[in-house]
């Protein structure tokens, strides 16, 4: 039967396929580098982190003549699709931008190079200890932390200063932040933030506030379906009176500030990482603050710093010296961390985080003072996610979609998490 | 290129002219013939298949080697997830939205081009047009664009962005099918141009009118053809998958409305790394879908009537 024949084994064709076509598109890249080593290195990001890293690299390709550097690209939803194919099918970018999510699942999969094995070219000796173990697994150093970062609520201090409603201080809890936005939706006529249910970073940050955490030691499920129907229902009730984002804006969220509320002009803050945030100045141009994150009733701060993303090399790179020069290069160079500045998080380099503090400018400052007026306040991180979080952070948008579009009351879609990340977590 | 300097293959035309070869020897020039096909056939078919089977009893996460678990994925995908089972009423649901509405605007081209005089080329070309375009992830994209709110759609009617509604977002990934209904239309046209005009003449002189004459006529005379239309868009729209990926940015949403089976196939085994799981939910959709071809041919025996059976 026509047709037939497709099914059946579409999902190792998908993979022959997809290697076949990335491996024409590198095969196209090299031919075209004129005899120079070509790396290929990807990351996630805006267009202000991406006209800046072509700056470095094109720098670093001016240093290394011979070395040709093919970047690319996208928001961070598209890219965590992309590189997953990308691994699963042996092809993994040469230098590849890691979340923390990814480290322990690619590392274990055998998709990141040991950097021990490259550790001349690679220097990490000017990076904070505590910082640099978060790239290891299972005693060796898979990756390295590019940026320290911590999540923000960003707002448009245009409109809240305009609306009369008290700016947020130095620190607020989640009933105050609910009440600020409440009265910023009555003042504006438009939701004063986007919804935070669909956010697990955002879960994670209020269920901390109670001294809880998402996963347990062992890697099991931290929270019961009792917690989370309690958040659900706290933003559920939010946004049935309007106060936060309606279904309709929360599900185009992608990880692309362009399409989040603030974003395209429909609310007046937003939840997101710190130094992503530059990215509203090219759609808010009035300008944005970031305010601390809500903490519990009582004061705990569920915030932490994290180490925002991470560099990894490819384990089956046919260039692995190459490659760790550019890790390096992008990591320990001095002029590459003045183009970089802050945005890919405050660098983890301390000698350079010392001498370029003083000389941050425009947001790279806001975010740098944003960190220290966190300093000290913060509790410490938790340990590197398992390796089902990766999926679970789609299932959990997934699932409150089922509560923003009223298909699922809080305690079914919180139900119905709870036995899915159990499957996951076990598998 | 040099291969064209070179002679063609040396023929020992003086023992065996090419009419009267051994039958071993025509036999071997059919199997290099057929090489390119069974080799394809072999590597990328039989073997992927029996890979996928043997997969699809193992925990395989793509990274480390496959850990044999018997049923495991198919008990599971049948009793413990919920959202298995949405996808499976989605596909349904796209299933008989899509195939009716597209197989009847082909048919309805195709009886107007049939009679057109002038321009029929341009117009069978024209209308095929997005079958050829449609396949291709940019005119995805442009549907997204269309239906997103403040696209145009949402700008002509008013009725908001269809992609963000889960009530009416398989509807705009259906219409992104029924759209490309070139394939089914140029059959179709074949088909009608077989109906010999003297049935229609015979018919007009009984008094046919033209309504009675296409029911009397056309169908009956066109249901082959129908029939292997039907059968063809429907084990394709069971395994649609391109409009719904790009059309819900990939995700199968909102709210899992467009999260057709071959997506949330894709999503297990690509972004979750559940190889196995997937590889499960293959072989079942490859059943439903020979068991829902079977049906279909058996319910033909009372409507497909060949013009050769009418002779006896």
């Amino acid at each position: 039967m026509p047709g037939h024949r497709t099914k059946g084994f579409c999902a190792s064709a998908a993979a022959l396929a997809l290697c076949a076509v990335l491996a024409g598109c590198g095969g196209s890249g090299e031919s075209a580098g004129g005899g120079k080593v070509v790396l290929r290195y990807t990351w996630w990001g805006n267009p202000d982190r991406a006209a800046r890293t072509e700056q470095a690299v094109a720098l670093f390709e001016k240093e290394h003549p011979n070395v040709r550097v093919q970047t690319s690209f996208s928001g961070y939803d598209a890219y965590k699709q992309k590189l997953a194919i990308q691994a699963t099918g042996g092809d993994a970018p040469d230098v590849m931008q890691l979340d923390y999510r990814q480290i322990d699942q690619y590392a274990s999969g055998h998709v990141l190079l040991d950097l021990g094995k490259v550790e001349d070219t690679l220097h990490t000796d000017e990076i904070d200890t505590g910082l640099l173990a978060t790239g290891r697994v299972n005693g060796r150093q898979y990756a390295i932390p590019q940026g320290r970062g911590t999540e923000t609520v960003v707002y448009d201090t245009k409109a809240w200063k305009d609306s009369g409603v008290p700016l947020p201080g130095k620190s607020w809890t989640w009933s105050q932040w609910a009440d600020a936005m409440r009265e910023l939706a009555e003042k504006t006529g438009r939701p004063g933030s986007v919804d935070p249910g669909q956010s697990e970073d955002a879960f994670e940050v209020w269920l901390r506030g109670q001294g809880k955490a998402l996963y347990t030691k062992d890697n099991r499920l931290g929270f019961t379906a009792d917690d989370l129907t309690k958040w659900w229902t706290f933003t559920d009730r939010l946004r049935r009176e309007g106060v936060v984002s309606p279904a309709e804006q929360t599900t185009q969220l992608d990880g692309s500030v362009e399409n989040t509320p603030l974003g395209r002009g429909k609310a007046t803050a937003d939840f997101n990482w710190d130094a992503p945030s530059s990215g509203y100045l090219a759609l808010v141009p009035t300008g944005v603050t970031l305010a601390p994150m809500p903490s519990g009733q009582d004061g705990t701060p569920g915030q932490y710093f994290k180490p925002s993303m991470f560099l990894g090399i490819g384990a089956h790179t046919s260039h692995p010296e190459q490659a760790a020069a550019l890790v390096d290069f992008l990591l320990n160079d001095d002029q590459a961390a003045k183009i970089l500045g802050a945005t890919r998080g405050i660098p983890v380099n301390e000698t350079i985080r010392k001498q370029t503090a003083s000389e941050l400018k425009d947001f790279d400052k806001t975010v740098s003072d944003f960190q220290s007026s966190l300093e000290g306040t913060l509790k410490d991180p938790p340990q590197a996610p398992p390796s089902g979080d990766n999926a679970l952070q789609t299932t959990f948008q997934r699932d409150y979609d089922q509560v923003s579009y009223e298909r699922m009351s809080p305690r079914e879609a919180a139900e119905n998490y709870v036995t899915e990340a159990k499957a996951e977590l076990r598998s | 290129m040099t291969t064209t300097q070179t002679p063609a293959v040396p023929v020992p035309a003086t023992t065996a002219p090419p009419g009267k070869r051994p039958k071993r020897q025509r036999e071997g020039a059919a199997w290099v013939f057929l090489s390119p096909w069974v080799l394809g056939a072999t590597v990328l078919t039989l073997l992927p298949m029996a890979v996928s089977l043997y997969l699809s009893f193992t925990d395989y996460d793509l990274f480390n080697a496959p850990r044999w678990v018997g049923l495991r994925n198919y008990t599971q995908m049948f009793t413990e997830d919920p959202r298995y089972w949405r996808s499976v009423t989605t596909t349904l649901t796209y299933v008989v939205i899509a195939v009716p509405l597209q197989l009847a605007l082909a048919l309805v081209v195709a009886l107007a081009l049939k009679n057109m005089r002038r321009g029929k080329g341009f117009y069978r070309s024209a209308f095929y047009a997005p079958s050829l375009l449609g396949a291709s992830m940019s005119i995805a994209l442009v549907w997204r664009a269309l239906f997103n709110d403040g696209g145009t759609v949402d700008h002509l009617t008013g009725s908001g962005g269809w992609i963000n509604k889960p009530g009416w977002a398989l509807l705009a990934v259906a219409l992104l099918t029924v759209w490309q209904f070139g394939a089914p239309m140029v059959i179709f046209l074949a088909g009608l141009q077989q109906i010999p005009a003297e049935l229609y003449e015979a018919a007009a002189v009984d008094g046919a009118g033209k309504w009675r004459q296409f029911v009397s006529v056309t169908v009956p005379m066109l249901s082959p053809v129908l029939f292997f239309n039907l059968v063809l868009q429907t084990i394709q729209a069971f395994q649609v998958f391109t409009p719904a990926f790009a059309v819900s940015a990939g995700k199968g949403g909102p709210a899992d409305s467009t999260l057709v089976y071959t997506l949330y196939l894709y999503d297990r085994g690509f972004v979750a790394s559940h190889m196995g799981y997937a590889s499960a939910m293959a072989w079942v959709l490859l059943i439903v879908i020979g068991a829902v071809t079977a049906v279909l041919f058996r319910t033909s025996r009372s409507w497909v009537f060949y013009a050769s059976e009418g002779d006896r």
